[in-house]
């Protein structure tokens, strides 16, 4: 038995020492001089493999189950083969791409995912939480074995369970987190690398190992004569036994040590806190090659007398396997060397607090690069300096992790022997395998497969071992491994589909490969990788490839000067380190003479920022930072781009004003409608600055008054709602009147008695309006009003204010434009609708008149015209025929054509002559038409059947032809008049003649005459008439499509400048 | 090193995997899995004591042979180093 005092004391000059040492690494890396960079260091560093679990559960295992615990220890041997290629790989990839963790390495291969970081994280913790459990459990054990004295082998006093002022797990707890924040979390470090604690864990290895020497010494050479008397010893008096010293026997199958011997290999490369010493801390590739052979060597030696102390210890516990976990420390203690025993506590401190520190500083580097972060990013609090936030989140992680691994063993440690726990992170480690070396070597590989592959793994993981485990414990009814999930045997834990004959380890790495595995190898083969895996594929498949000379030449658009990237850096890890950085990268690097870097250098600063981004936050966030701020700068996502360039950012402004006038530009550019935007413009900016009020009032021109078009916060409609005259007696006013910014920091001291009483009414502190104002014109003013604070308005607010109003301008004009253009486009839709109209005023068909033959056509230049033909019936059997244009091819043409197609229509019957529906109509349009502009030609003839004669009169109309049959000759008829709408009362005149046989008469437009071809020869007259005397013996219609397509050969042109219409009438042989 | 034929690094170290995963599982494993004693101690584990260190003796063969063999001309095998010291 050992005094508390000497226990406490040892253990405090210890971890007095480990932080010298550490302290001391840190100073030597900041002289440049570093203690670790060097291989042994880095050999004994990944010894940190050796937990207590090495320490004290392998003695415990050889003497329980046998030699099978080699084969963890076996298997880091033989992978060890493959580190050249396969750690260096990873090494390089890493390096190259600021790889922090594991989850990291997987997210960043997949597409920078972070859904697979996150995945990867949280079964990551998940996974190692039993077994920093078991670490737990060790160190208690061990320190109440060394304080309370031993009776017969067994302890005399066990602390009661859940009296946590004696709770000795939880004081370890508590001691390792602080180790851990001491050791990974002083600071935050851009490169993720912590040199003190690699010294601290390489110290720690090498005290383990002379511990645990000098114990086996003790053991084999001073209470016993050498390895071969405990071996012939103990199967002489335990010949029962010996089945402890072969394989394929019992528990020790062959498929057992096969599956031990995989989970090993796997468990070396993948376990987190390997991954952190082996990949992340690593120094040197270099130190790669040495540290194949003298890790392995560190393992034989530490191995070395496992088995001779696992049978001493039976031979000398009379058989008794209840404390052969301890056995180790039991034994000098037991047989008078209270100081090696202290030793072997000090070496057993040291495995388990090595293990808990890294596990615990990589545990929380992912949970906060992968989880919070994310989160962080999306819901940011408004904090201006991320840095301290971080680093503080860092070191709230490591303590959560421990504290998980600590509550596990509080709540399960107790009933599994310390092996057991251990191999359950094993098998979850070896879930990473397929994603990671798939991921190197297999250019296939997807986002998606690597993500089912993982999440079916661990749920499988979660089936096969941990749900036993809580059977053990009682927490779950041992139905589910007798009879299985639902009664359904198929789905017994430790049977899953009916897979039995294996051990419980054997079985769960089976079906979680399988369909861990499986999934992963299926789903990627039927998946195709996305553009942002296709881009990271040759970064890890390729790495060892050499790289293109010119590598990306992409450019980018209004280089961002050097000075914007480390601001941007210094957001994140602090104005030094940023600084310091850039240096670095700079180097001999030429700088132009404007401070900037050629345009091919800057996509590699970006790439360099990301990368030093990603040191401290992780590989996905990082990559949306930089993205966002360049993009907010405008490299790409063009619109974007372009709202953000026309505000003024200074290089001062913070994340969340960046942050804020992004979001701004990125819903100007949604392309919803203005009131959307307005109202999502007015939540970003209330939800950042955690407003009372936010008010967007626009001027109304015709009223001169600014009006409320959106609102957002406190609902008092007569404070809220209420329009503001333009007066610079109100704040809202003067803003708009002098275009500047007016901010009242203390609305106890305002100026303007008109709005005094509304903001004391309203109990408003402080208030802001910015004009909102399009190239230098108001059109309306911003504001914002807080009940809660005063003097919040900076100028450096001022300038964000500003800005943002300017975003709002953008959105109004947009949205302006947008109106006008939907109108234009409108347009012809109208347009359409309307000739549809027209054109259905016109007949539609010939009426049936005897003697006769009637043909019409209408070819409407535009959409719609001014012309317009008709064949009026009258009731006696007279026929109208009825030419008209109307100038102007518009809507109001069309419309003057209705409206005379209508009068006609309407008054046919109340006037007898032509000579009268002229008069009549002139009158009748004479103010409309001037009023409009516009007049009308028009051709009225008349036709009676039975007499053959016809009426007709002209106002100012293109004279029609008519074809005399008889005399073989084609004459004008050209009555004297004026055209409508000239002259109100004018005396039109009319004409009649009389018909004969085969006669025709062409009433026609002038757009017929006018057609003009490419000499501006324009068809004529002549032409006409020649053409009508010549067909004129074809029927109507006929002879109409063959005028018409004869004017168009001579234009060379199918569409007419002007409208064309035409009606023909023969007269019948009888 | 003149003509000298160079070991594929690769093949050779896929070989050497397989061949030290064949040694030490079954059936390789079986050969030697006797309840004999041999010096004292027994077989099987007088195995694992010789033949571990034994593997790890090719590996530090095979380390010693890739620090005098590493073709600096080539991309794969040039040392990259992540210098500790400077803040990056």
């Amino acid at each position: 038995m050992i005094s508390v005092t000497v226990v406490a004391l040892t253990s405090l000059l210890y971890f007095g020492i480990l932080f010298g040492v550490a302290y001391y690494a840190d100073r030597r890396r900041k002289l440049g001089r570093s203690l670790i960079d060097n291989p042994s260091v880095y050999s004994l560093s990944l010894a940190v493999y050796c937990t207590s679990w090495t320490f004290y559960g392998s003695v415990g295992r050889a003497a329980t189950t046998g030699i099978d615990f080699l084969a963890i220890y076996l298997g880091p041997t033989l992978i060890a083969f493959s580190w050249w290629f396969l750690l260096r790989k990873i090494v390089r990839v890493s390096k190259e791409q600021n790889i922090a963790s594991i989850a990291d390495f997987v997210s960043s291969r997949y597409g920078k995912s972070s859904l697979l970081g996150a995945v990867v994280t949280i079964f990551a913790v998940l996974g190692i939480m039993p077994y920093i459990a078991l670490q737990l459990k060790a160190v208690a054990r061990t320190f109440d074995l060394l304080v309370y004295p031993l009776t017969n082998g067994s302890i005399m006093h066990v602390l009661p369970k859940f009296d946590l002022h004696f709770d000795s797990a939880l004081v370890v707890a508590m001691i390792l987190a602080v180790f851990g924040i001491i050791f990974g979390a002083r600071h935050l470090d851009a490169s993720e690398r912590h040199e003190g604690l690699v010294a601290a864990i390489a110290l720690e290895s090498v005290v383990k190992i002379i511990a645990f020497v000098a114990a086996g010494l003790f053991v084999t050479y001073g209470l016993f004569d050498g390895f071969s008397e405990i071996f012939s010893d103990f199967l002489i008096r335990f010949p029962e036994r010996s089945h402890l010293l072969m394989l394929g026997t019992g528990e020790n199958s062959y498929a057992h040590w096969l599956t031990m011997t995989i989970i090993s290999m796997m468990a070396i490369m993948f376990l987190p806190r390997q991954f952190h010493i082996m990949v992340v801390e690593n120094c040197r590739e270099e130190h790669i090659r040495s540290a194949m052979w003298r890790f392995p060597a560190y393992m034989v030696v530490i191995n070395l007398f496992v088995l001779p102390i696992a049978l001493g210890g039976l031979l000398l516990a009379n058989g008794d396997t209840h404390n052969a976990d301890f056995f180790v420390i039991t034994l000098p203690l037991q047989y008078g060397q209270p100081w090696l025993a202290l030793l072997v506590f000090l070496g057993g401190f040291s495995a388990s607090a090595g293990m808990v520190m890294v596990s615990s500083v990589a545990l929380s580097t992912m949970i906060l690069n992968h989880l919070l972060i994310p989160v962080i990013l999306k819901f940011h609090t408004g904090a201006m300096n991320l840095s301290a936030l971080l680093i503080n989140l860092k070191r709230l992680g490591i303590i959560a992790v421990i504290f998980l691994g600590y509550l596990y063993y509080r709540l399960l440690g107790e009933s599994a022997a310390l092996v057991n726990i251990g191999l359950i992170s094993f098998v979850a480690a070896t879930q990473f395998a397929p994603a990671v070396i798939g991921g190197l070597y297999w250019r296939q590989a997807t986002r998606r497969g690597a993500t089912t592959g993982l999440i079916l793994g661990f749920f499988v993981w979660f089936y096969t071992l941990l749900v036993p485990s809580f059977v053990q414990t009682g927490w779950i009814d041992t139905s589910i491994i007798e009879q299985g999930l639902w009664g359904l045997s198929i789905l017994k834990p430790t049977a899953l589909f009916g897979l039995t004959g294996f051990d419980l380890w054997t079985h769960a790495l089976f079906w979680t490969m399988f369909v861990n595995l499986g999934s992963y190898l299926a789903i990627s083969l039927v998946t195709t990788p996305s553009t942002e895996e296709l881009e990271q594929i040759p970064k890890f498949v390729d790495v060892f490839k050499p790289a293109p000379v010119t590598t990306e030449k992409t450019r980018i658009t209004r280089a961002p000067t050097i000075i914007e990237f480390v601001d941007l850096m210094a957001k994140f890890i602090g104005q030094k380190q940023a600084h310091t950085a850039i240096s670095d990268y700079l180097g001999n690097r030429e700088i132009d003479e404007k401070g900037g870097l050629s345009e091919h250098e800057l996509p590699k600063l970006k790439r360099f920022t990301e990368l030093t981004l990603a040191g401290s936050v992780g590989v996905a966030p990082a990559r949306i930072i930089v993205d966002k701020y360049l993009s907010a700068r405008g490299s790409h996502m063009e619109d974007v781009f372009d709202l953000f360039g026309s505000v003024n950012i200074s290089r001062t402004a913070s994340r969340e004003q960046l942050s804020v006038l992004y979001d701004a530009a990125r819903a100007i550019a949604s392309g919803k409608n203005l009131q959307s935007i307005l109202d999502e413009i007015l939540k970003i900016f209330t939800d950042q600055f955690k407003f009372d009020l936010c008010v967007i009032r626009i001027l109304d021109e015709d009223r001169q008054t600014l009006t409320v078009r959106s609102q957002r916060g406190m609902t008092s409609e007569h404070f809220g709602e209420s329009e503001r005259d333009l007066t610079t007696d109100t704040f809202i006013g003067e803003p708009f009147l002098t275009n500047n910014v007016t901010l009242v920091n203390d609305s106890d001291f305002i100026s303007k008695p008109k709005t005094a009483h509304i903001i004391r009414r309203e109990k408003i502190l402080s208030f802001a309006h910015a004009p909102i104002s399009i190239e230098g014109q108001p059109v309306g003013v911003l504001s914002a009003f807080s009940r809660t604070a005063k003097g919040i308005f900076s100028n450096e607010f001022s300038e964000l204010f500003l800005n943002l109003a300017g975003q709002v301008g953008i959105a109004w004009r947009n949205a302006q434009q947008t109106d006008r253009l939907i109108a234009a486009r409108e347009q012809p839709r109208e347009l359409a609708i309307a000739k549809d109209i027209q054109l259905g005023l016109l007949p539609t068909g010939t009426p049936e008149v005897i003697g006769i033959r009637l043909g019409g056509l209408c070819i409407p230049a535009k959409e719609v015209g001014g012309d317009y033909y008709d064949y009026l019936l009258h009731d006696d059997g007279r026929l109208d025929l009825v030419i008209a244009d109307v100038s102007g091819h518009n809507v109001g043409a069309a419309l003057i054509m209705a409206e005379t197609r209508t009068m006609i229509r309407s008054r046919k019957e109340h006037f007898n002559t032509p000579q009268d529906l002229l008069c009549e109509l002139n009158q009748f349009f004479y103010e409309d038409l001037t009023r409009a502009e516009l007049f009308i030609t028009l051709f009225y003839l008349q036709y009676s059947p039975d007499t053959h004669q016809i009426v007709y009169a002209s106002a100012g109309h293109s004279p029609t032809l008519l074809w005399q049959a008889k005399l073989q000759q084609c004459i004008r008829l050209d009555p004297e008049g004026l055209i409508i709408g000239v002259k109100e009362d004018f005396p039109y005149e009319q004409e009649s003649l009389k018909l004969e046989v085969g006669d025709a008469l062409l009433l026609y437009t002038d757009g017929l005459i006018e057609a003009e071809n490419d000499q501006n020869e324009l068809f004529g007259e002549e032409r006409l008439t020649d053409l009508f005397s010549e067909q004129c013996h074809l029927p109507p219609q006929e002879m109409i499509n063959y005028i018409v397509d004869q004017v168009r050969l001579f234009s060379g042109h199918n569409n007419f400048q002007d409208d064309v219409s035409l009606v023909v009438m023969q007269v019948k042989p009888e | 090193m003149k003509t000298e034929r160079k070991l594929p690094l690769k093949d050779a170290w896929v070989i050497w995997f397989v061949l030290g995963v064949v040694m030490l599982n079954y059936p390789f494993l079986h050969i030697f899995n006797k309840d004999v004693l041999i010096f004292g101690i027994p077989l099987t584990v007088l195995y694992f004591y010789i033949g571990w260190p034994v593997s790890i003796f090719v590996i530090y063969l095979f380390s010693v042979y890739l620090g005098s063999h590493t073709d600096e001309h080539s991309p794969e095998n040039v040392m990259k180093d992540n210098p500790p010291g400077g803040a990056t």
